[in-house]
């Protein structure tokens, strides 16, 4: 048990960096013969590897949905939602229309023929303008 | 203009930071672990089939308000509890009772909170923040994540706590209106404990409590085989944010779970009880090792040895180990 908890630190300080540093959280630690004791600091760069991981994860699914959207396949909708870390029934909720109709969105196809109040709403979710919805940045 | 003379204290745990700050400004001193044992927060569970940002939940705690509403009844406080259809109600129910002198808890999602950690920016509903003030349209905030004191404006305010998605918060609010004086928290901790005994070895369903990690262990042999290594890796970095990243103190509130049974044992004049909230801060240890191991292989550090199937047994063993500690905690009378 002592040798596990020495080779985490060990690891720590010398090949794990900090990545995320715009706060200190409090903590709790074990020790048999601290007892439980509690410190305030950085999440500890082994755990900051892991939400990085969530991270990552979700800028290759926006890369994946962008190629997607220049090929046509799928509409800005799909993009910008996932731009915003959303998926549909989140989505759907904020639009307060079903999560049926926000999947058929997602196709081009559908996209092409949405009202413009539709667009707007849409447009108002992700932040952005109905021409930035309607044409992204990279397909300009 | 409001602004009460509140006392900012970070926590480990957002809920149990609010409930034990919001009963502090009434003058009852009570500890996080102690509001969190009390409050019966630990749990476990593993839902395969409700899936949240692209990987099945895992959650260590129980469902989100339920350590206020637990801990304030079983300590005799008394509270209110408010949610709204309409969010400029909800806001000027806010402004109501705030001008009447109460700090406010409020539940909100962490996606638009413009003070927040930015790597923690993602739709996250169960959140909890205390309101002690507000000026022009300005709110005073105190989050027990952050480190100092942050402000938000109506607009921010009132998007947070309209966010939607699973537990949407709607505009949730709650505050203690009367707390008496000479609580006795000796029935309130045994009964804090044999809930918390109950949801981890008392439920007859696989999926929850030491169970529930028996289970997850189980999935976890499979993963790399049925998902391929990417995705497998992306499942166990989802099991270790639930376990490590904001507000679980550290291994899935197991040391904070600990420290309630070391205070606990003190309060009630129990010498097990400490024994068992030793062997709860080896058990912790143990997450934490699971979690540190767990990392490496998303890494794509692993040894053979950090296999799926190695971090499966880890599992176990914690299992076990729960399973034994809930089991005496059970008899507790």
């Amino acid at each position: 048990m002592a040798n596990a908890a020495n080779e985490v630190t060990d690891k720590s300080n010398s090949d794990n960096e900090l990545i995320y540093t715009y706060n200190r959280e409090l903590f709790y630690h074990f020790d048999k013969e601290k007892g439980f004791t509690q410190k305030v600091e950085y999440q500890n760069p082994n755990n900051q590897v892991i939400i990085k991981q969530s991270w990552d994860a979700a800028e290759q699914r926006l890369d994946e949905v962008k190629q997607k959207v220049i090929i046509g396949k799928s509409s800005p909708v799909a993009y910008y939602m996932e731009k915003i870390l959303m998926e549909v029934p989140m989505l759907a909720a904020y639009m307060e229309i079903s999560s049926w109709r926000v999947k058929r969105h997602l196709k081009s196809r559908v996209f092409k023929k949405l009202k413009p109040e539709t667009l707007q709403k849409y447009a108002g979710i992700f932040g952005i303008t109905v021409e930035e919805l309607v044409k992204p940045e990279f397909m300009r | 203009m409001v602004k009460l003379e509140f006392e900012h204290r970070q926590a480990g745990h957002c809920e149990s930071g609010v409930t034990r700050n919001l009963l502090n400004y009434h003058h009852f001193s009570i500890s996080e672990p102690m509001a969190f044992g009390i409050g019966a927060g630990l749990f476990f569970s593993y839902l395969p089939f409700l899936k949240m940002q692209h990987a099945p939940t895992t959650s260590f705690r129980v469902w989100p308000g339920q350590v206020f509403d637990r801990a304030t009844k079983e300590l005799g406080v008394k509270t209110a509890i408010h949610t709204f259809r309409n969010p400029k109600d909800s806001m000027d129910k806010l402004n109501e009772v705030l001008e009447q002198g109460y700090p406010v808890g409020l539940q909100v999602g962490t996606f638009h909170l413009p003070f927040f950690p930015p790597e923690y920016r993602m739709h996250y509903n169960m959140h909890n923040m205390i309101v002690y003030g507000h000026d022009n349209g300005n709110y005073f905030i105190s989050d027990t994540l952050m480190e100092n004191l942050v402000e938000i404006n109506y607009e921010d305010l009132m998007r947070v706590r309209y966010a939607k998605g699973a537990f949407a918060p709607q505009g949730r609010m709650y505050y203690p209106t009367h707390v008496p004086t000479g609580i006795d928290i000796k029935p309130a901790i045994i009964k804090g404990i044999r809930k918390t005994a109950n949801n981890m070895v008392g439920i007859p369903f696989p999926l929850v409590g030491a169970k529930g990690i028996r289970y997850l262990a189980g999935r976890m042999r499979k993963w790399e085989k049925k998902l391929g290594p990417a995705k497998a890796s992306y499942y166990l970095g989802q099991v270790l944010r639930m376990e490590e990243e904001v507000g679980t103190a550290g291994a899935g509130f197991r040391f904070i779970y600990g420290a309630f049974l070391e205070e606990a044992s003190t309060v009630l004049n129990r010498p097990w009880l400490k024994e068992l909230s030793i062997e709860m801060g080896e058990n912790a240890n143990k997450w934490r090792e699971f979690s540190y191991l767990g990392s490496r292989n998303c890494k794509k550090r692993g040894k053979p040895d950090q296999s799926y199937d190695f971090l499966a047994d880890i599992l176990l063993e914690v299992a076990d180990r729960e399973e034994k500690i809930f089991k005496k905690l059970a008899t507790i009378k």
